[in-house]
């Protein structure tokens, strides 16, 4: 409390005094100059502090439109080599998020990835993915890192605390990452990338270890989202980030939420921990609206019939009052993205060297321009700087929608199914289609739970194409990586390095086992199935790109939940009736049949009766 | 425990047991009727159970359906569309396509699946913005019904209704249709190539849904709702229990196990009783007979029914007919899990009535215990005095237990290659007559193995009904009730040789119980659809085209049991005149 009141203050003196002591004049590295020098950069509104903002909307195929929001921002420098017992060192957090930053510090984290991902995106209609497929996740959570530790055990031990503290932040249910849900990436998440850019270790004899986790079965949702904006210096308030709204953002086909990052130090010698050190940390929304049901939705939120006249039919066949065979959808659209969102942009943020922008990527048959409160104005790039803070909206229209500017095609297309019959063994099945003229080269990086066991000896490739027919698997994969599943300790990982020649599609199949699980190991909802994390590709020539396939849902055999109370009912009555039975042989006396009729007799009423009168009558002396 | 003892004493002294040994024929045929009229009682008042919804998230019906006014228009423009192909006799290659472009323009995701020996299937999927991709809902209409007719309202109601999905947000689960040329083998074929070998899938299969509208009326008169899956296997009654309260609660009527208009209203017990046997009926032959589409999904844990809309005139319309599969889709959406929450097992009784596995399972058990009563019976009442089970005639009769079953399987094999039902049905009069044929007793066949022969045949038969019947009981229970003549077959040969009519009635038991014999009696009785001798070409095609055991569940379960019964009826020397140590095949 006491933090955030210091800062709030310090921000408060910094504003009004526009002056900011600089901390090291000594500073050698240029950029980080440059960062400084940017933030003397006083104009008349106060203070401006590293951070950035942009929005691009990107028409699809079909009437769809891609939104992207980028908010890049930077923390206060720090020297890792300040010990926390210096009594003059003091953190301060301007803009980069108080929640994160002694995260990282107590974690040791050096990069950090979070992936919040949902809905299908048709890389056939709508090409690559935003940012080459490096911002998006697989569907559900997807949490991947590289910590600075000592040793694996120690690193282990540090992601598991950054884990439940991002469960905490995000309202996810992160913490249930645990060692049965932990990977150790070795091909992919580009290792070679760590390399060059010299990711820094603040301890020398330590390593760094890169971990990777996903919770497919996790529904992405708008309790994700506000903590997402929290982060953001204008917290969804006022700038571009005033558009995300929960109800619109999930009301989508697809949507993407990621938070990424880095550790960036200026010194030349990556490995002495005397230079100056910064967060950089960026968090892109993107979101894939379909235009046309959401503007009829924001006329009638139910889809009822449309009235006859509404209809449109193909005028190419027969239509009267009665039939009517619809016709392709239409290509003319206008809407703006207050339809969109459900909101207006509120004014531009004023607290970046930058202002607020907003890019739409069009073809010439589209038109895009700014509503500046009731007035529209276009600029010949297409691009939009918020300056003023005022209300905004971008108003876009087509004649003919379908006519896009072209994202680059997909230089692969990968799909996985599950395939088998039955509760107690299965297969997975994955096509690589290629369709480019280029033989692709990608890493491919599969981590299954540790309840399907898979049979690595049944890996069996099938070539579709008659010109590759005897290509076979040691053909395609140059190196493969295996770490196989340890019972509720480890899942498998199933790691390649493979090229995939040009203009072929090919399949790769392996059975498994299903295993059974404990009775107490079953989620709440036990007969929903399993979430199988996604599989995940990256290019690794030419062009980079990143795709993950669509999470798959397996079943395993599973119990009647009423059925151990049946059990434990069935096996007391028998219990008792072998006790019983066993009582009985142990205290009782066993006599032959003559005996025992002997006994009998002695023992009826009418014998105890009759000795009874006899003795009476005795006494009395008859 | 005294109690007992006591009991016991009184029974060994009054000496019941070798009385009630010796009228172990009567016990069983009691248990017999027993378990007949166990059977027969179901549909009394009292007896049976109201359905309802077990699964909680469900709630069929509780949203408003929205399938209405102008999406008539739009299902009526498709079906002139359709019709056209019909009339101008396009090929199914240039439908299939044409209508993938339909699918397309509403942004559905589309394959043919190419099958040269089972036709092409097209198949789409629609892609829903709530789910993660995992899981879906199949619409299936095939082209042409069970019945070979052209399902062209089915097609246009189909389409008319993805493109309708296709503008609301809020499906969980994606949703895919599926135009295949058959309800049979087509769409088996594409069901198992969707869990084999498709490129282009859409998660796992949920429930499927088919739709059989094979007329271009705008109306109806009244719903057929077909549910049986292959094996014994029923889809969840949750899934049906949904079809049939959305069904009426749209207003229309439902029919189910084929029952004709003019009796569905009827409740009363005959009604109630009637029902359920076209219900075991149904089931015992589901896959041989004719198929609407359900059977093709069943296995791979898919829920499946079939809504066929009977009747081209009556006051309800097709869009009524389509708000049904979508309230439907808009229930099993809501699931959160599969399917488990309601029976797997139960026999329906009328739309609103079930009985649960617990209420009938236990006449079929009653059924195969008759089999080892009579298996006892041989074993302990035979002239040879005391039973001993492990001698030299067990072991024989085992050694020929075994070549039946192999020589059965090797029939059953024959059979699927070279279907002649002609010869198969004239192979077995002969078996049959064999008793008859050979005048002269067999040197080896000495009399004590003839009864132990039998002892081995009514043990199998228990076996093979007792394993039967908690995954098929209408197969099971209408295996027992058939062959239940062989039970009385006598083999005492002094009684067969002295009494003519013995000896007939003997003849007349093997023919009735023989499982060929049988089967061909029983499906030219009770179902018009299978005639003559279409029941073996209808069980041969279940196997082949889609793997429906029924065949050889007759020809493996049953069929050695009679073979066994049979021989034992041949006439066999007496034992003090065969040195018995002689034979071993």
């Amino acid at each position: 409390m006491s933090n955030s009141i210091t800062t709030f203050v310090l921000q408060g003196l910094l504003l009004i005094t526009g002056l900011v002591i600089a901390t090291d004049e000594s500073l050698s590295n240029t950029e980080t100059k440059d960062i400084n020098d940017q933030k003397f950069r006083t104009i008349d509104t106060g203070i401006q502090f590293p951070y950035e903002e942009r929005l691009n909307v990107r028409p699809l195929p079909h009437n769809h439109l891609l939104s992207s929001f980028e908010f890049q921002m930077n923390s206060e420098p720090f020297f890792p080599s300040d010990s926390s017992s210096n009594f003059d060192k003091y953190d301060h957090y301007t803009i980069f998020p108080k929640a994160i930053e002694p995260l990282l510090r107590r974690t040791d984290v050096r990069q950090l990835h979070l992936r919040f991902t949902r809905g299908f995106w048709d890389s056939e209609e709508w090409g690559r993915l935003p940012h080459d497929g490096f911002k998006s996740g697989g569907s559900g959570v997807e949490l991947w890192a590289l910590i600075e530790g000592n040793s694996k055990k120690d690193a282990y031990k540090k992601w598991k605390s950054l884990a439940n503290s991002l469960s905490g932040s995000f309202c996810a249910s992160i913490n249930f990452i645990d060692l049965s849900k932990t990977n150790y990436p070795v091909f992919s998440f580009n290792p070679q990338e760590r390399e060059n850019e010299g990711i820094p270790l603040f301890n020398s004899t330590n390593n760094l270890y890169l971990m990777h986790a996903s919770l497919a079965n996790e529904p992405i949702c708008t309790e994700n989202l506000t903590p997402l904006l929290k982060l953001l210096p204008s917290k969804g308030k006022s700038g571009i980030s005033s558009l995300l709204d929960g109800h619109k953002l999930f009301d989508s086909i697809w949507h993407n939420m990621a938070i990424d990052i880095t550790t960036q130090c200026v010194n030349d010698d990556s490995y002495s921990n005397s230079g100056e050190c910064f967060y950089e940390m960026e968090a892109n929304v993107d979101v894939v609206a379909h235009i046309p049901s959401i503007l009829a939705r924001n006329k009638n939120p139910i889809p009822k019939p449309l009235g006859g006249d509404d209809l449109h039919c193909d005028l190419s066949k027969p239509y009267d009052a009665y039939q009517c065979f619809p016709s392709p959808e239409t290509s003319e659209i206008s809407f703006s993205l207050s339809d969109i969102f459900g909101k207006n942009i509120s004014g531009s943020n004023d607290l970046s060297f930058t202002h607020s922008r907003i890019c739409a990527s069009i073809s010439e048959n589209w038109l895009a321009t700014i509503k500046v409160d009731d007035g529209l104005f276009g600029t010949d790039d297409n691009c939009f700087d918020l300056t003023e803070n005022r209300n905004y909206d971008i108003y876009m229209e087509s004649g003919s929608s379908n006519k896009v500017a072209r994202n680059d095609d997909v230089p692969i297309y990968v799909s996985r199914s599950l395939t088998g019959y039955g509760q107690d063994h299965g297969g997975l099945r994955t096509v690589f289609s290629n369709p480019t003229l280029e033989p692709v080269r990608l890493s491919y990086y599969e981590s299954l739970p540790w309840f399907m066991r898979i049979y690595l000896s049944t890996l069996k490739m099938e070539v579709t194409s008659d010109i590759y027919q005897n290509l076979t698997f040691n053909d395609i994969v140059e190196s493969q990586y295996y770490m196989p599943a340890i019972d509720r300790k480890r899942s498998t990982q199933l790691e390649f390095i493979m090229t995939i020649p040009a203009n072929c599609t090919i399949s790769l199949t392996y059975e498994f086992d299903k295993a059974l699980l404990h009775f107490t190991e079953y989620p709440p909802d036990a007969n929903h199935g399993f979430e199988i994390e996604s599989l995940i590709i990256t290019i690794l020539e030419s062009a980079p790109y990143q795709l993950r396939t669509a999470t798959l849902l397996l079943y395993l055999s599973t119990p009647d939940f009423s059925m151990p109370y049946n059990v434990i009912i069935i096996s007391s009555t028998i219990m008792g009736l072998i006790f019983g039975t066993l009582y009985n042989l142990i205290t009782k006396r066993m006599v032959t049949m003559d005996e025992a009729e002997k006994i009998l007799a002695t023992r009826s009423i009418k014998y105890k009766v009759m000795m009874l009168k006899q003795r009476i009558l005795s006494k009395l002396g008859f | 425990m005294g109690l007992l003892t006591n009991l016991h004493r009184k029974v060994i002294a009054m000496g019941l047991v070798p009385k009630f040994l010796k009228q172990l024929p009567k016990v069983a045929k009691l248990l017999m009727l027993i378990s007949l009229i166990m059977i027969a009682i179901i549909p009394m008042d009292g007896q049976y159970r109201r359905t309802y919804i077990s699964e909680n998230a469900l709630m069929p019906s509780q949203a408003y359906s929205y399938f209405r006014e102008s999406e008539w228009n739009i299902v009526r423009g498709y079906r002139s569309q359709i019709e056209e192909f019909f009339k101008n006799n396009v090929t199914a290659q240039e439908r299939n396509l044409e209508v993938e472009s339909w699918l397309q323009d509403f942004g559905i995701k589309t394959s043919i699946y190419h099958n040269e020996v089972h036709q092409d299937t097209l198949y789409g999927i629609l892609h829903t913005p709530r789910g993660d991709g995992t899981e879906a809902i199949v619409l299936s209409i095939p082209w042409y019904n069970g019945d070979g007719e052209f399902n062209v309202g089915g097609a246009a109601l189909g389409i008319g209704l993805l493109r309708y999905f296709s503008r609301w947000p809020v499906w969980s689960k994606n949703i895919i249709i599926v135009f295949s040329e058959n309800p049979r083998d087509s769409l088996r074929a594409w069901v198992e190539a969707y869990h084999t070998s498709l490129d282009l899938t859409g998660g796992s299969i949920e429930a499927a849904i088919n739709i059989d509208y094979a007329s271009n009326s705008d109306f109806l008169d009244y719903v057929e709702i077909y549910y049986d899956g292959l094996n014994g296997e029923l889809p969840n009654l949750d899934l049906l229990n949904v079809a049939i309260k959305i069904t009426q609660h749209e207003g229309m009527k439902v029919s189910l196990n084929g029952q004709p208009k003019d009796t569905i209203d009827d409740n009363g017990y005959f009604p109630r009783l009637r029902t359920m046997l076209l219900g075991i009926r149904d089931s015992t032959f589901a896959g041989v007979k004719k198929t609407h589409g359900n059977e093709a999904f069943s296995g791979w844990r898919i829920q499946a029914v079939t809504l066929k809309a009977c009747g081209d005139e009556g006051n309800i319309d097709i869009t009524t007919f389509g708000r049904v599969p979508e309230a439907i889709f808009r229930a099993v959406n809501n699931l959160l899990e599969k399917f488990h929450q309601s029976f797997f097992f139960y026999l329906i009784l009328a739309p609103k009535n079930f009985v649960s596995i617990s209420s009938y399972l236990p006449s079929a058990v009653i059924i195969s215990v008759v089999y080892a009563t009579f298996s006892l019976d041989a074993l302990v009442n035979t002239p040879f005095g005391s039973p001993i089970f492990f001698n030299k005639e067990s072991l024989v009769s085992l050694v020929i237990l075994s070549i039946t079953l192999v020589a059965s399987y090797l029939l059953s094999q024959l059979f699927i290659y070279a279907t002649k039902p002609e010869l198969l049905i004239g192979f077995n009069i002969l078996l049959t007559l064999i008793p008859f044929l050979i005048k002269k007793p067999l040197s080896f066949f000495i009399e004590p193995l003839t009864y132990r022969i039998r002892v081995f045949g009514y043990l199998y038969m228990s076996l093979a009904l007792t394993s039967l019947l908690v995954i098929n009981f209408p197969l099971a229970f209408m295996m027992g009730i058939l062959s239940f003549p062989m039970t009385l077959v006598q083999t005492e040969q002094s009684k067969v040789l002295s009494n003519k009519s013995t000896a007939l009635k003997n003849m007349l038991c093997i023919t009735l119980s023989n499982p060929f014999i049988s089967i061909l009696i029983i499906s030219n009785i009770v179902d018009s659809e299978l005639q003559y001798l279409d029941v073996f070409y209808g069980l041969i095609s279940a196997w082949k085209d889609l793997s429906c055991w029924t065949w050889f569940v007759i020809c493996i379960g049953w069929f050695p049991a009679w073979l066994l019964i049979t021989m034992s009826t041949v006439r066999s020397s007496r034992v003090n005149t065969v040195n018995t140590s002689k034979k071993q095949q």
